[in-house]
């Protein structure tokens, strides 16, 4: 044996018995941490609640990154999931803190308004009220700084009506104040203020930076030149409006950057026949909140992007029996994987062997040995130019939904996999009522501004894992999975109610408008013909008087 | 180009400390100073003067980024890169790493094996 094995071979030993003193302290350690949620489970004051829950995060977070090294694979990733929940926890307790001291700031203010109990002349009809909705739903907060009053109101009112929480200051020292007391979700900045002595983007660029994380940002402005444009990038600008505005393409914008801030982790699939690497790469990724399968034998490939329907691939270019650019060629016979981008993992650094593969169907490469940050920042960003391409060529442009054929896809889909887990799915059509009505008597343009409020509403009211789709004019079809007929049913009921209390606005004249919905759920069903069933509940609840949800008899 | 040999550890789990003292000098030829806190660190930096600084970022009392600015108050570190390790990386949060002066982060777990292959490529792009 030569001396370089041999050192292997004592390394080798020596890890494992540091593997077997982790083990040992993991039968303390783990107890401990049972002991702590029994502890919080008894706690019942915030304050020693918030003590506990960032004590196990704070535990939790180390073993998520200790386990692993150690071999302990299923153990480090149960505890990183636990640490994003104790994370979460957290979280929604300070929201809770932070909206009772709103209250009481509330009740505080209220008190120290004595006009308010002064006779005042009968209150101007406002053109959006959420009230109902606000209450229920947790609307997203948006801060408006523009010193045009009017068209300032007029976003804001709009933005309101969309079901966003919005307020609008003409002031930067008003907007400062402002954030100070409770930070937004999202800003919308004019760039030209000449009352003031900085610009909008100014304002902008240095709150940002202030915020441990940026705010998204839209930009408002008269200038539509190169310069602006550019300080706006600078600024962290996501979207860039030239007046006279197009609200709703404002509304839209704030939508796509909220769509992206806690849109779906990315799925990447990485095929490598050298274990090692693909399992360190996978754990670099997933570390940065990324779904990571790895694949050795490239002959499942086809049958493993089926399953996992990758957004990235990652692709090693030199396998035993294969090239990487073979493999990348099969993938693109398959028209469903055109768009899936392909990244070469390459010990090759000639540049001529690399373009060379490139032509043959992949994107991008990646040289062997990478940086774990390089890594992710690669994947990142194309994982994400991938998927705003993917929903702007199947969503639809008017409410960000899926269109039909995407929609129609996703309840089979849903279907196919609720007879798998023995969970069922159901299926809802939703169609708004006399929206022919709407259309001629008040115009194209506030109609459309109606099925983006539903679209809203629907987005906000409906779970996460369940897809919602644009089906027609005004009709939409959602698929909830793990979800009884009967659940369906309330949940669709109070948004119809909800629906039925926007006032919409079109000038001075304010209307409501109902909606009608058909709920089908039977294990075991085609997806077709549930949608028959549901599209004929959604017939009996039109011909019952409308304004109502209909279950599929 | 100066060759890499000292590695500063600032780890206070035990155990990693271990495992990663013992990859460090088996597979990499590494020597490697483990410090438990950011205070150990702060006392022992000038007199074992590394080549390369390797920070943990969740410890308890101070943490890495609050080790690695006192650091730099003590010694000139400006050509001695400095990793941090953390079991979550968003690609936010590398920035955010880097803006406080990290050539680069390494993430937990890690494997052993090839933990001194990640160091060196940090190091080789730092001084390249």
């Amino acid at each position: 044996m030569d001396k370089r094995q041999q050192q292997l071979q004592q390394l080798q030993a020596h890890l494992q018995q540091l593997g077997e003193q982790f083990a040992q302290r993991l039968q303390q350690e783990l107890p401990e941490l049972a002991g702590k949620a029994r502890q919080l489970q008894q706690a019942d004051d915030v304050e020693s609640q918030q003590h506990l829950l960032s004590s196990l995060r704070d535990q939790l977070h180390k073993l998520a990154g200790s386990a692993g090294t150690f071999g302990f694979n299923g153990l480090g990733q149960q505890a990183r999931e636990l640490e994003q929940q104790a994370e979460q926890w957290l979280d929604s307790l300070q929201q809770k803190q932070q909206r009772l001291q709103d209250f009481i700031h509330g009740l505080e203010r209220l008190a120290e308004q004595p006009q308010l109990i002064e006779p005042e002349a009968a209150p101007a009809g406002t053109s959006a009220r959420l009230a109902s909705l606000a209450s229920t739903t947790c609307a997203r907060v948006i801060y408006i700084l523009e010193d045009e009053s009017s068209i300032g109101e007029n976003i804001r009112l709009t933005l309101n009506t969309f079901g966003y929480k919005a307020e609008h200051f003409s002031r930067i020292e008003a907007l400062d104040a402002a954030i100070a007391k409770h930070l937004p979700d999202a800003l919308i900045i004019d760039v030209n203020l000449p009352e003031e002595n900085q610009t909008g983007l100014d304002y902008a660029a240095a709150l940002n930076q202030r915020l441990e994380e940026p705010l998204p940002l839209l930009v408002l402005t008269t200038q539509n030149d190169f310069t602006t444009q550019l300080q706006a990038v600078r600024a962290g600008a996501q979207g860039f409006f030239t007046k006279p505005l197009d609200i709703t393409k404002l509304e839209n914008r704030l939508e796509r950057c909220f769509a992206q801030q806690n849109g779906e982790p990315y799925r990447v699939m990485i095929v490598d026949d050298d274990r090692d690497l693909a399992s360190r790469y996978s754990l670099v990724l997933r570390g940065a909140d990324m779904l990571v399968e790895t694949l050795q034998n490239p002959e499942q490939i086809l049958a493993a992007m089926a399953s996992f329907n990758p957004e990235v691939l990652l692709l090693d270019i030199s396998m035993p029996n294969y090239g990487g650019p073979e493999l990348a060629q099969i993938i693109r016979f398959n028209d469903d994987w055109l768009r899936v981008p392909i990244i070469y993992l390459s010990a090759e650094t000639a540049i001529t062997r690399q373009m060379g593969a490139l032509v043959k169907a992949g994107d991008d490469f990646i040289t062997k040995p990478i940086s774990d940050n390089s890594l992710i920042t690669t994947v990142f960003a194309r994982a994400q130019r991938a998927r705003l391409l993917s929903n702007a060529l199947s969503r639809d442009s008017l409410t960000g939904l899926l269109k039909h054929a995407d929609i129609k896809e996703q309840v089979a889909l849903e279907q196919e996999r609720g007879l798998r887990s023995g969970k069922s799915a159901s299926v809802v059509m939703l169609d708004i009522d006399h929206f022919k009505q709407v259309n001629d008597n008040y115009g194209h343009v506030v109609g459309d501004s109606v099925i983006r409020a539903l679209a809203n509403l629907l987005r906000q009211r409906l779970r996460r894992i369940d897809s919602l789709g644009r089906y027609g004019g005004e009709e939409f079809l959602a698929v909830l999975p793990d979800c009884s007929a009967a659940q369906a049913e309330r949940i669709v009921d109070e948004i119809r109610q909800q629906f039925s209390a926007i006032c919409f606005s079109a000038g001075d004249r304010e209307f409501n408008v109902t909606l009608s919905a058909g709920i089908a759920g039977a294990p075991g069903l085609a997806a077709s013909e549930l949608m028959e069933q549901a599209d004929r509940a959604l017939y009996q609840a039109k011909h019952s008087g409308r304004n109502q949800v209909r279950l599929a008899e | 180009m100066p060759e890499l040999k000292r590695i500063l550890h600032v780890e206070d789990d035990p155990s990693i400390q271990a495992v990663a003292k013992v990859a460090l000098e088996a597979v990499g030829g590494f020597s490697v100073l483990s410090c438990s806190s950011g205070q150990e660190a702060l006392d022992q930096v000038l007199g074992f003067a590394p080549d390369f600084i390797l920070l943990d970022v969740m410890m308890p009392d101070m943490d890495g980024p609050q080790t690695l600015t006192k650091l730099r108050e003590l010694v000139d570190i400006g050509l001695i890169p400095v990793a941090f390790m953390t079991a979550k990386v968003q690609p936010s949060e590398i920035a955010h790493y880097r803006s406080l002066g990290a050539t680069d982060v390494i993430i937990k777990p890690f494997n052993p094996m090839q933990l001194s292959t990640q160091i060196r490529a940090i190091w080789d792009r730092a001084h390249g």
